[in-house]
């Protein structure tokens, strides 16, 4: 695999060509976004003003109006940026995962099945709503991998009856075969009970979660701070997590900066990245060649296909050889 | 009257809720140990075996080789207590570890596809005990825990219940095996 420099030089210079035609169709684009955005808000000013001259006001039409302007907004927005998206995914993310390694393929509109995100047990609450992009997946080192942007939500009904949609999860969801055998589950979450009322509360609260399996205690104070784990068996998920994958697993959670939730389940492992934002988008109102945005890119990729080296899922033992 | 119906209560209540974490306690030390040993008698399983194969080439190591020995009879004699299968296993694993080394030694052994199976199963073997004991270790603290603390000490000492040993961890234990370069070596 390219380590992260090599993948910066190859966007800066192999890439340049096509670097340079997006940003003049991303210059193009802002100067559009800008001016469909001010005739839009006038148009819509005015509207609001006629009603109000025939209606009166009432807080009712103004939440209309509001709820109107953004969602009408976003809609013409995402079309606007759609031929630009499309060009951006295929002249620089596609090229991209393939310098990162040759063997990985990318679809920029599909996703990771949901079966893989409700059999990880990750999260618990129901998905009514489930979509995705920029699916990469393929074979490195024998061992598979696949991820995906994906955004789960769930659904309440609220006292008028009217949807409202809540995100269970936004970001990014990988999973890859891993190196052991078991034959429960292991659940890897981050230690929000402990962190928020201490170690004496918070474990007591842990331990009186039903929609879990057994608490397992670690001994490793550093993961154990950061990480709670419940575990279907006590032997079976200290097995998995062996003190030197809790210290991979600690240097990758810092490493991503962002939440991170883990399960071992079946014969993979599963990790959900809670960025809170969907991840290999283009940038439209900052250059694609300034180096933060650049390095968005080329680092997140870095970071997903390194965790077969990271975490060494392609060490197998021996009777998975 | 009634308030004193009510505190009386209250203590019965508390000093089941004490009995029964306590039993429960010691339960999971027990049932965790019936796992320990299972592994353990997994890797004793594979003792002769690797003594059969190894021996014959490895002549400066027949001190080991009959240490090993030895250890594993006396492990398989019933009725031994849990103290003496802890002690007994960390003997076994120094000498186990011993051999492996000496075996580096001997190309014409580390070529050997038996010893090489061996030597994966051993390892793989040892992984699971080290989490049986990581997790028996874990237990026998939230046993001691409970027998020390206050209140539950008071139920313990009723009870008769002792502190319990743990395994000790050894360094080496701490990092995990790394088969590739076990074979690459």
């Amino acid at each position: 695999m390219k380590n992260l420099s090599e993948l910066t030089d190859f966007y800066y210079k192999v890439l340049f060509v096509a670097l340079k035609q997006l940003e003049k169709d991303r210059k193009q684009l802002q100067s559009r976004i800008i001016v469909v955005g001010v005739l839009f808000t006038l148009f819509c000013l005015i509207l609001y003003s006629f009603v109000f001259s025939k209606m009166g006001s009432s807080t009712d039409i103004m939440i209309f109006f509001a709820f109107g302007y953004f969602s009408l907004g976003t809609i013409i927005y995402k079309m606007l940026i759609k031929d630009y998206t499309k060009e951006f995914k295929e002249k620089i993310m596609h090229p991209l995962i393939k310098e990162l390694d040759s063997n990985l393929s990318y679809e920029s509109e599909q996703y990771l099945s949901q079966t893989y995100f409700r059999d990880s047990k990750i999260f618990s609450s129901p998905i009514d709503r489930y979509s995705g992009n920029d699916l990469v997946y393929g074979k490195i080192d024998d061992v598979h991998i696949e991820f995906s942007d994906i955004h789960a939500e769930k659904n309440h009904k609220n006292s008028k009856g009217k949807d409202n949609w809540s995100t269970v999860f936004k970001g990014l969801f990988i999973v890859a075969d891993f190196h052991k055998h078991f034959k429960g589950s292991t659940v890897v979450l981050p230690d929000s009970a402990q962190s928020t009322f201490g170690d004496l509360i918070g474990g007591w609260l842990q331990s009186k979660n039903f929609s879990r399996e057994e608490l397992v205690k670690m001994d490793h104070p550093e993961f154990e701070k950061e990480f709670v784990v419940y575990a279907t068996d006590q032997i079976e998920a200290r097995y998995i997590l062996s003190h030197s994958l809790m210290q991979k697993l600690l240097h990758f959670k810092t490493r991503s900066k962002h939440p991170l939730h883990i399960s071992f389940i079946g014969q993979s492992i599963n990790l959900a990245i809670e960025y809170n934002k969907d991840l290999f988008e283009p940038s439209v109102f900052r250059s694609l060649l300034d180096y933060k945005i650049a390095m968005q890119y080329v680092q997140t990729l870095h970071l997903c296909i390194g965790i077969i080296e990271e975490l060494k899922l392609n060490q197998k033992l021996w009777s998975k050889q | 009257m009634s308030t004193n119906l009510i505190i009386l209560a209250v203590i019965v209540i508390a000093l089941i809720l004490m009995y029964n974490s306590l039993v429960s306690k010691k339960n999971q030390v027990e049932n965790i140990f019936a796992s320990v040993d299972t592994q353990l008698k997994k890797r004793y399983d594979l003792i002769p075996n690797l003594v059969a194969t190894v021996s014959k080439y490895m002549e400066h190591e027949k001190s080991l080789f009959t240490e090993v020995t030895k250890l594993r009879s006396e492990a398989n004699k019933p009725n031994i207590s849990d103290e003496h299968k802890i002690a007994l296993d960390a003997k076994v694993s120094s000498a186990l570890g011993s051999i492996m080394v000496a075996v580096e030694n001997y190309p014409e052994l580390k070529a050997n596809e038996n010893v090489m199976h061996l030597q994966g199963s051993l390892n793989e073997v040892e992984e699971q005990i080290s989490a049986a004991r990581r997790a028996y270790n874990q237990a026998v603290t939230d046993y001691n825990n409970a027998i020390e603390m206050f209140p539950t000490n008071f139920m313990a000492n009723a009870m008769n219940y002792t502190k319990k040993d743990v395994f000790e961890i050894t360094q080496n234990e701490r990092q995990n095996v790394n088969v590739k370069e076990l074979f690459n070596s």
